[in-house]
């Protein structure tokens, strides 16, 4: 959502703006200046509240201005116990930001502060409490420990909030007092106030992220507080119940043996592929479910950390059908500022690996804009790349056209980010790929060269993938090489006719690109005389090859004619390949030299002389290496290895890895392999059985949230059957959740009953047993999930 | 995963820190920042990662009005958290020092800007960033109220009426309320002498047209802005409606987000109605998207133009003249017909009692000129801004049927202004003649390209067959002509952005059916008290309409 303040410049017309500016600049350039130091002391040192205001006032300006104002701090701790709020404020304002330089006098107002603890009002209160916990001296750490405590139980949920928020500062101060502190945070993330509760967890992700043992019993109050808190408190909320959920929600799945929908379910492919009759279905906890659900109007919150947060959540925890419920509102920050915009396209980005297809309907919005800078561009090329194998085809010609575009623009990068997106999409779509390559084949007589060497390095990369059906793409590429002068296009080019020296054995065109490079070989510039000496030993190596093979292949070449027709003139230059009239590869003749070993010999010399070291070296290498006409094999491993296919994966890509939402996300490799300081990875699903017991969520008083509530009397009946069959298996209570009302596994079923016999009896069984007959009873339940997928299924069909 | 917001830093248009609010443990100096952060090239990222720093540094950067807005973090932070703290810093400051944001208005009121930082963000954390809230926390003395109040001028009674008659209600609230307030964005005991209520409603367009002048993609992406000066705790409900009636308003408007205060399941039960309490003063209300042409998606691709009103319709052509060096912005400005105008039954009829269009309201505005009313929308702020590729070394010849160029030889764009008195409905055009690097014969054998295809097969001489050797002469020239408008075909644009803003007239066609303060569920609403109502309707592009060629 676009802030107020960005909307007021677009209803004011910017004259009115500027002639505002320009009056009030006329009107208070005169408030701005400073008085002198013993000047201000005096103000501070008056008894006349007023002055003490405007002395303070200066000295925080002072302040800002970065000028030295220590020298006032006597002078300002004195006004501390001013009963006028104002001045109090300032003051506090002022200790904050100096206590640290003068620790001994800041100590003289600690106990003025102290005082202010129990004033009657609770925002002096509040602020006191809050001050206290800012003045950074260690030595305090027992005092604001006592603050803290004294806060919680302050009848003003505005104290107990300052309570809360002084925690985290009382632990930087003195990492020795967790103990209590933990103490303290327990009781206020119970608080009722969701306010207090809020701050309460944000303190809590501060000091002890790990600790989820203390939410348990606030697990589902902080769950329906959520949406009622303010926006920072639900990201730090979002934030704990996300790791909480995979720490305390083992991942359960379940086959459903016939389904109408046929979306995949990305997260259990490994799993999805041993069966190819069902469909795995995540089953969720209650609980889980409960918070899922109770976010979803967070989806819709002004606030885009949130929204990401919301589908951090989703993407980590829920269903498929939570992520899709997703899409909608990532694609609408993209409505909001340009940073919030570039930040939003990253975490785009990243669902959209995962799930390419949800994003389809929202490819108009990935338009670039040709006002849009290039961070912004790049992320927006990406995903068009992304769903373009998932769009329907008028989508896909309208992004190719866009590619398109922006591929014949002037900036240099866009250029190059372009080509390369219509590669991948290439890559992606075998069905567009002719289609693609097309396209980068008419860029190639462009007159940019910078364009020219993108398309091709482009182009080679799609003929590596598929080099079969890619012959005449480099008859006709090798034809370009009349006109094309970027050395690294010739390069490419020169590099790909080699490649296919081998092809239709003496019907080829590399010898005779040969011959012509070799008449022009001193002008070209050094990559291109490179690839022109491995093109030559590559000609001169399969000729070898040929000639060992036997002699009486002799017949092999004459007929050419289907690859004539495109050149009805003849000029001298590459045009002419495999024209007859000029066919220098013809079978080989009892000529005492075969044109192929003169022009080898022609090349090595021309190289022999040239003034890179580097071509001269490596030209002495293919001479060793063919030197002997005989024995070719070593040569043939080194120069005519098959290459790996190039893959091109999205940039994106080495992002992965990061959670959703996070800045390392953004930052991507340069913030390190492990993210920056301070990123932990999400903790991964907590193995089944070895997650918290249930039963600790809930709280004394009986929450009004019951898993049991909705019970059909059928299914009553049915797991009272099933109870009856089990008799001998006694109940594993570790194995007692993981599904929603309507979907529940027979486990639970077992489990619920066991929890309810657990209340009523008041009494653990003893660990130790149930510890033995865990196993047996798992692998029971096992076998019986097994079976009773069906029964599982007729229940949902009755619902 | 939790990073702690370390330090905002404001600096103003010439880079001169004007304020340092350090929050936790010791951030770069902003002299030691700024030089790290402008080693950056050009179009910066709003996220830098300093990794020489010690410890490394997360620099996040807005711009606003001029001022740069600089936040430091060393290890983890949610970025989008950073930078919507940095949106809601600039929000409350504009609202407590008011709008536009100046540099030196920072610089008078530091004791203000200090409480209200600390306030925000405790230690790292955000805390408290509701403008209601912090009314309650930070007291602003009579006397900026009066430095505010002297600020305005008398052209601009909008806003200065809004904050003139804000500032009692700063001032007065002495002490917090003794509790917290059950609504966090709402403060507590507002009075106010005239209650007024004003419902601006903002489109910003987003339109992509192809060559053909066929649009690919059109959305108006629209923001509700409310300002509520009202006594008590009203309960107000806000009706919206599209042109094609009332049942599909959440098919039109697609991905709203909405303002804490609104009742969402109030708007999923009825779409298009809005229930909620407002904040005091102003604040965005919802944001909304709509699809210009919502029957375009998928195979039915091919349909015409026409379902795309826009007031300015425009076409450009390139690769003109002999040579191809010329190039044609053809603009056609259509008269859009008013919000009002289009279905008279809601807003009108409504407007002499107690909604009425904005116009009326804003009277010193200056008529005709600026007014823009639902009745009568106003096309203003037409520019047309053709970026050029960095080749192009001049226009030599630029030729306009109305309205001023602004272009400077070596410029990457050029602006074409028309003025709203030269915006009547009708055609204009705009022709240039483009000036390359290269603009000699000589010149462009040793660009190192040669031209590929047909004409250099077909006219090639050096060694064709004497038949063609007569031809050859005349075949140069022309192959000169060929050459050259290929060689020009790279200096010419390949797209123009249309700006525009106009007054009274929404995109989408949404309008406000009426406004009705829920008597029964507000409090402190004295008896019979009717508030102002008004409406405003705005409909802006900025640079949002884009055509390829």
């Amino acid at each position: 959502m676009e802030s107020i303040s960005r909307i007021s410049t677009l209803l004011e017309s910017a004259r009115e703006l500027t002639l505002d500016a320009a009056q009030s600049a006329r009107s208070s350039r005169t408030s701005v200046r400073t008085l002198p130091p013993a000047q201000i002391k005096k103000l501070l040192d008056s008894r006349n509240d007023r002055e003490v205001l405007d002395g303070l006032r200066k000295v925080i300006s002072m302040m800002y201005r970065s000028q030295p104002c220590l020298t006032f701090f006597s002078s300002i701790v004195k006004n501390v116990a001013s009963p006028n709020i104002e001045i109090k404020k300032l003051v506090y304002i002022y200790l904050l930001f100096h206590a640290e330089q003068e620790p001994d006098l800041a100590l003289l107002s600690i106990n003025t502060i102290q005082k202010s603890l129990s004033d009657g009002n609770p925002q002096v209160r509040a602020l006191a409490l809050k001050t206290m916990s800012g003045i950074r001296v260690p030595a305090i750490s027992q005092i604001v420990s006592l603050a803290i405590k004294r806060g919680l139980g302050d009848m003003s949920p505005y104290v107990r909030k300052a309570a809360a928020s002084a925690i985290p500062k009382c632990y930087r101060l003195d990492p020795n007092t967790l103990p209590q502190l933990l103490e303290y945070l327990s009781t206020l993330l119970g608080d009722r106030q969701y306010y207090v509760a809020g701050a309460a967890v944000k303190a809590f992700m501060e000091i002890c992220p790990d600790r989820i043992d203390l939410v348990h019993k606030h697990y589902r109050s902080l769950v329906k507080k959520l949406v009622d808190m303010d926006e920072w408190s639900q990201l730090a909320t979002l934030r704990l119940m996300t790791i909480y959920s995979r720490k305390c929600f083992p991942k359960r799945t379940r086959r459903v043996k016939k389904s109408n929908g046929n979306q995949g379910f990305y997260g259990e492919e490994e799993e999805a592929e041993e069966e190819d009759t069902g469909e795995v279905v995540q089953v969720l906890d209650p609980d889980l479910e409960l918070l899922l659900r109770s976010i979803k109007p967070l989806l819709q919150s002004r606030n885009s950390a949130v929204v990401v947060a919301v589908v951090r959540c989703y993407i980590n925890l829920g269903t498929p059908e939570y992520i899709n419920a997703s899409v909608g509102p990532l694609i609408a920050l993209l409505r909001g500022p340009q940073d919030i915009q570039h930040i939003a396209l990253y975490n785009i980005v990243s669902v959209c690996l995962m799930r390419p297809e949800a994003f389809v309907k929202y490819a108009s919005h990935f338009l670039v804009h040709s006002t849009d800078p290039p961070q912004i561009w790049e992320l927006k090329l990406e995903l068009l790349t992304l769903i373009f194998p998932h769009c329907d085809l008028y989508m896909k010609s309208l992004i190719l056209n866009e590619l398109e575009h922006f591929s014949r623009g002037s900036d240099k990068e866009l250029v190059r980010e372009a080509v390369r997106a219509i590669g991948r999409c290439a890559q992606s779509d075998s069905r567009t790929s002719g289609r693609c390559l097309r396209l980068l084949l008419k860029q190639i007589t462009s007159l940019d060269g910078n364009l020219v060497a993108e398309s091709l390095t482009v182009i080679r990369h799609l003929i590596q993938q598929d080099p079969g059906s890619h012959t005449n793409t480099v008859i006709r590429l090798a034809k370009n090489l009349d006109t094309a002068t970027n050395p690294r296009a010739r390069a490419t080019i020169i590099w790909l006719v080699g490649e296919f020296a081998g092809v239709n054995g003496e019907d080829n065109v590399a010898a005779d690109v040969l011959r012509i490079l070799a008449k022009g070989f001193a002008d070209e510039a050094e990559p291109a005389k490179l690839q022109i000496v491995l093109l030559a030993a590559k000609v001169y190596l399969h000729h070898l090859n040929r000639s060992d093979v036997g002699a009486d292949n002799a017949t092999a070449a004459p007929v050419q004619e289907s690859s004539h027709n495109y050149l009805p003139e003849e000029n001298e230059g590459f045009a002419e390949l495999g024209s007859p009239q000029h066919s220098t590869y013809s079978p080989p003749e009892p000529e005492p030299e075969h044109p192929i070993v003169a022009l080898w010999n022609y090349i090595l010399m021309l190289a022999r002389y040239d003034t890179s070291y580097d071509l001269r070296d490596r030209t002495r290498l293919y001479k060793a290496l063919l030197a002997i006409p005989s024995s070719t094999q070593l040569a043939s491993l080194m120069l005519l290895a098959p290459k790996p296919v190039p893959h091109t994966p999205s940039p994106s890509e080495s992002r992965t890895g990061f959670t959703l939402g996070s800045a390392s996300l953004v930052v991507g490799e340069d913030g390190g392999l492990h993210g920056l300081r301070g990123y932990e990875a999400l903790p991964d699903w907590v193995e089944a059985g070895k997650e918290p017991d249930p039963s600790l969520r809930d709280t004394d008083v009986k929450m009004e949230y019951d898993a049991q509530r909705l019970m059909p009397a059928g299914e009553k009946l049915d797991s009272a059957i099933r109870e009856s069959k089990m008799v001998a298996g006694s109940p594993s209570k570790t194995n007692g959740f993981g599904a929603p009302g309507s979907k529940k596994t027979l486990d639970d079923w077992l489990a619920e009953e066991e929890a309810e016999e657990a209340d009523s009896d008041e009494q653990e069984s003893d660990e130790d047993a149930e510890e033995t007959e865990e196993e047996s009873s798992e692998e029971e339940s096992e076998e019986e999930d097994e079976e009773s997928d069906d029964d599982d299924e007729h229940d949902r069909l009755v619902k | 995963m939790t990073g702690s917001i370390e330090a905002v830093y404001i600096f103003d248009e010439h880079n001169r820190p004007i304020l340092t609010h350090t929050y936790n443990s010791r951030p770069l100096s902003a002299a030691q920042l700024l030089p790290l952060y402008l080693a950056h090239p050009a179009p910066r990222s709003n996220l830098i990662y300093l990794p020489n720093t010690s410890p490394p540094t997360l620099v996040f950067s807005i711009y606003h009005a001029n001022l740069l807005f600089l936040l430091t973090s060393s290890s983890e932070i949610e970025p989008l958290l950073a930078l919507e703290f940095l949106h809601r810093v600039i929000d409350v400051l504009e609202e407590f020092l008011g709008s536009p944001l100046l540099a030196h208005k920072i610089e008078s009121n530091y004791d203000v800007v200090a409480q209200l930082l600390n306030e925000m963000c405790d230690a790292g954390a955000v805390s408290t960033t509701e403008p209601n809230a912090l009314r309650d926390l930070v007291e602003v003395e009579g006397w900026i109220g009066k430095l505010l109040g002297g600020i305005s001028i008398p052209g601009k009674p909008g806003f200065t009426s809004t904050s003139s008659s804000n500032m009692p209600g700063i001032s007065s609230s002495g002490t917090l309320a003794a509790n917290t307030p059950a609504l966090p964005w709402r403060r507590a005991n507002v009075r106010h002498t005239s209650n007024e209520l004003y419902v601006d409603l903002v489109e910003s367009l987003s339109v992509t047209l192809a060559p053909s002048g066929r649009p690919l993609a059109a959305f108006a992406n629209g923001t509700i802005a409310f300002t509520s000066k009202i006594s008590g705790v009203p309960d107000l409900l806000l009706n919206l409606s599209t042109p094609s009636g009332r049942h599909n308003v959440n098919s039109v408007m697609e991905l709203p987000v909405f303002h804490p205060c609104v009742r969402l399941a109030r708007w999923r039960e009825k779409p298009g109605e809005l229930s909620f309490v407002p904040p005091d003063g102003r604040f965005v209300l919802a944001s909304y998207e709509v699809d210009l042409l919502p029957f375009q998606n998928g195979k039915s691709g091919s349909t015409s133009a026409s379902n795309l009103k826009l007031p300015v319709s425009i076409e450009v052509k390139t690769s003109l003249g002999p040579t191809g060096a010329d190039f044609e912005v053809r603009l056609f400005i259509v008269k859009v017909s008013g919000q009002s105008n289009s279905s008279p039954s809601g807003l009108s009829s409504r407007s002499s009692s107690h909604v009425s269009g904005r116009g009326g309201f804003g009277s010193g505005l200056g008529g005709g000129l600026s007014g823009g009313s639902s009745s009568n929308p106003v096309l203003d702020d037409l520019v047309v801004t053709v970026p050029l590729p960095s080749d192009v070394r001049n226009l030599s010849e630029i030729r306009a049927s109305r309205g001023d160029i602004t272009y400077n030889p070596g410029d990457k764009k050029l602006d074409w202004h028309i003025t709203a008195k030269e915006a009547v409905a009708g055609g204009a055009t705009l022709r240039c003649t483009v000036v390359g690097l290269l603009s000699d014969d000589d010149d462009f054998e040793g660009n190192g390209f040669k031209l590929n295809g047909r004409y250099d097969y077909e006219e090639d001489t050096y060694q064709s067959a004497p038949v063609k050797a007569v031809k050859a002469a005349e075949a140069t020239d022309e192959k000169r002509d060929v050459v050259k408008v290929a060689q020009n075909k790279m200096l010419m644009p390949n797209s123009a952005n249309v700006s525009f803003s106009v007054k009274g007239w929404l995109a989408s066609g949404i309008r406000v059916e009426n406004l009705v303060v829920d008597t029964r569920k507000s409090r402190g609403l004295g008896e019979g008290v009717k508030p102002y109502k008004g409406v405003k309707y705005l409909t802006v592009s900025r640079g949002g309409v884009e055509i390829r060629c």
